[in-house]
């Protein structure tokens, strides 16, 4: 699996505040990865190095084997940038068909271009609209838009389904997920559900410092599955603890609970759902391993 | 730096003025203000200049300021055009051209610019749609006036095309500095305005302030030839003008854009 980005040693501050502290990763092509953390963390400075608008006060980073800002990375990194927006003078179709024609498709490739990633994105309809005719969500879907034009490798989306209605964030999510095959995302998002659905590589940001989570990563000897039962049953951690191939479990929440068994036991899954019908225990959700915010937030 | 991605950016300056509504508006008010210039001080004024009951009074106050070649033009029209044009296309372009990227990097826009060209490429792709676009107007307003000489005068064709074109090269070329300072304000301020304002202030306080210094120590009056325009009344008679004069524009502009270049590189977006 070749790598995508390789950042080593990066520190950003701003005044005496440290925005990134010593961050290390890599992203290997074909993964989708998630860049979490509080407000202030760090996501938008990060985004914002990777993608050239700022630059780092130590550190090296390397996209696609080139240093940040270098031309060959033009229309293979692209970003839907936090709250920028297009120019309101012009109509979407010809600002789009302008980035077009600068990424080097002639001026017909760049107008069929411009209408691929409109439709992908909902937005048919809106070719000759000015930005400020359209509503927050749209002027989003529009910017995702540009972020789709041509072939990228690598797309940051930052925020990219915040202030979208449930109808349009869930297409954006498919969108993503059905393009995840061809191009790498970067996404930053507060929710972690979306996250959960999409990413299979988490980047988590604190104060500047990063730990770097794979979700499909084995522990140890044993596996894990988290269990989200309907209601509160009596008894039910100590009855879990009790079904074969169990080593621990651990209650995360109300009516949750982490199940961690032995790695050898096969279709343990279908096990316990077997066991929950036994005991008559309703059940909500299955996951197979951690649930994101356990993984992030769990303490124990 | 990619020619071909300059050259587009410079082109989508162009529909800037030529194709928004704003750029329309704007472009019919510089319509209206040179027709009331060509109807009023170009259109009276030559009659006045080439009486003989006014020309010696003409020539002797003109000969005083330097400009006694000018008033003997047979192209008089031309005259009065260079003389107005001289020091209004500088300010003019001061004001054209003030939002060059302070705009688009407030609202966003040049992020999205920033991953398909480099900080260069828009930097002079800007310049020059903006030089482009001062470059049509001047030579519009040139050949308003040639046709006005020529309508009064048919035998001027010949000599008044070629002047008519001599006087559009030099006036872009006087321009060139005074868009290329637009263009580094734009990298230091917040806005088109703040761009004017900076502006103003570097022409007069900064010109006062270095007048001042000048006196106690006559060495930093070199200074003043950081001033785009500083030597507009030396050209203004256009006759015996030192090539160094028609020369300091371009090296300053280039001083100018190379300044851009540095201070836009270090600039977070």
């Amino acid at each position: 699996m070749s790598t995508l980005i390789e950042v080593k040693q990066l520190s950003k501050s701003f005044g005496n505040k440290k925005a990134l502290n010593d961050v290390s990763f890599t992203i290997d092509a074909g993964t989708t990865t998630a860049l979490v953390g509080p407000n202030g963390a760090g996501k938008t400075t990060l985004f914002s190095i990777l993608c050239g608008y700022l630059a780092p006060d130590r550190g090296d980073v390397k996209i696609l084997g080139q240093p940040l800002r270098h031309p060959s990375l033009f229309g293979k990194l692209t970003a839907l940038p936090q709250d920028a927006m297009l120019d309101p003078r012009f109509s979407i179709e010809k600002q789009m068909s302008f980035y077009g024609a600068l990424q080097g498709f002639s001026k017909s490739e760049a107008l069929k271009e411009t209408a691929r990633v409109l439709e992908l994105v909902g937005l048919s309809d809106n070719h000759h609209s000015q930005i400020n005719e359209l509503s927050h969500g749209m002027r989003k879907r529009v910017c995702i838009a540009q972020a789709l034009l041509g072939s990228p490798k690598i797309v940051l989306l930052d925020e990219a389904t915040a202030g979208l209605d449930p109808l349009h964030a869930r297409e954006i999510r498919s969108l993503i997920s059905t393009l995840s095959d061809d191009i790498s995302f970067i996404l930053s998002s507060h929710d972690l559900a979306e996250l959960e659905r999409l990413c299979d590589h988490v980047l988590y940001l604190d104060q500047g410092k990063l730990t770097a989570h794979n979700r499909n990563a084995p522990v140890g000897q044993s596996k894990y599955i988290t269990l989200q039962l309907h209601e509160q049953y009596k008894d039910a951690l100590e009855r879990l603890k009790q079904l074969s191939g169990v080593l621990h479990v651990t209650q995360s929440q109300n009516k949750e609970y982490i199940i961690e068994y032995q790695w050898e036991f096969e279709q343990f899954d279908i096990h316990l759902l077997k066991y929950c019908y036994k005991c008559n225990w309703q059940y909500h959700q299955l996951v197979n391993g951690h649930t994101l915010e356990n993984q992030l937030f769990q303490k124990d | 730096m990619n020619i071909q991605r300059v050259w587009q950016l410079a082109q989508f300056e162009l529909t800037r003025l030529f194709a928004t509504k704003r750029g329309l508006l704007a472009l019919s008010a510089f319509a209206m203000l040179w027709l009331m210039i060509l109807r009023y001080p170009i259109g009276h004024a030559v009659p006045f200049l080439s009486s003989p009951e006014f020309s010696g009074v003409a020539q002797q106050l003109a000969g005083n300021v330097g400009l006694k070649a000018l008033a003997s033009w047979p192209q008089a029209e031309l005259a009065i055009f260079w003389l107005i044009a001289l020091y209004s296309f500088p300010v003019f372009a001061l004001f054209v051209c003030s939002d060059q990227t302070v705009g688009d990097r407030q609202r966003g826009t040049l992020r999205f610019l920033s991953l398909r060209c480099t900080r260069d490429e828009t930097l002079m792709g800007r310049f020059l749609g903006q030089l482009t676009i001062v470059f049509s107007l001047i030579a519009l307003t040139a050949l308003a006036t040639f046709c006005v000489m020529v309508y009064r005068a048919p035998e001027l064709f010949l000599s008044g095309s070629l002047l008519a074109f001599t006087l559009v090269i030099q006036l872009t070329v006087i321009v060139m500095p005074f868009i290329a300072l637009m263009a580094v304000l734009n990298l230091i301020s917040s806005s088109s305005r703040l761009s004017i304002v900076l502006a103003i202030l570097l022409f007069t306080l900064g010109n006062a302030l270095l007048s001042f210094a000048s006196s106690y120590l006559s060495a930093i009056e070199v200074l003043f030839y950081i001033f785009p325009g500083v030597q507009l009344l030396d050209v203004a008679p256009h006759e015996n003008v030192p090539l160094i004069l028609w020369g300091l524009p371009a090296i300053q502009t280039a001083a100018l854009l190379a300044l851009g270049v540095f201070i836009f590189r270090r600039r977070a977006l």
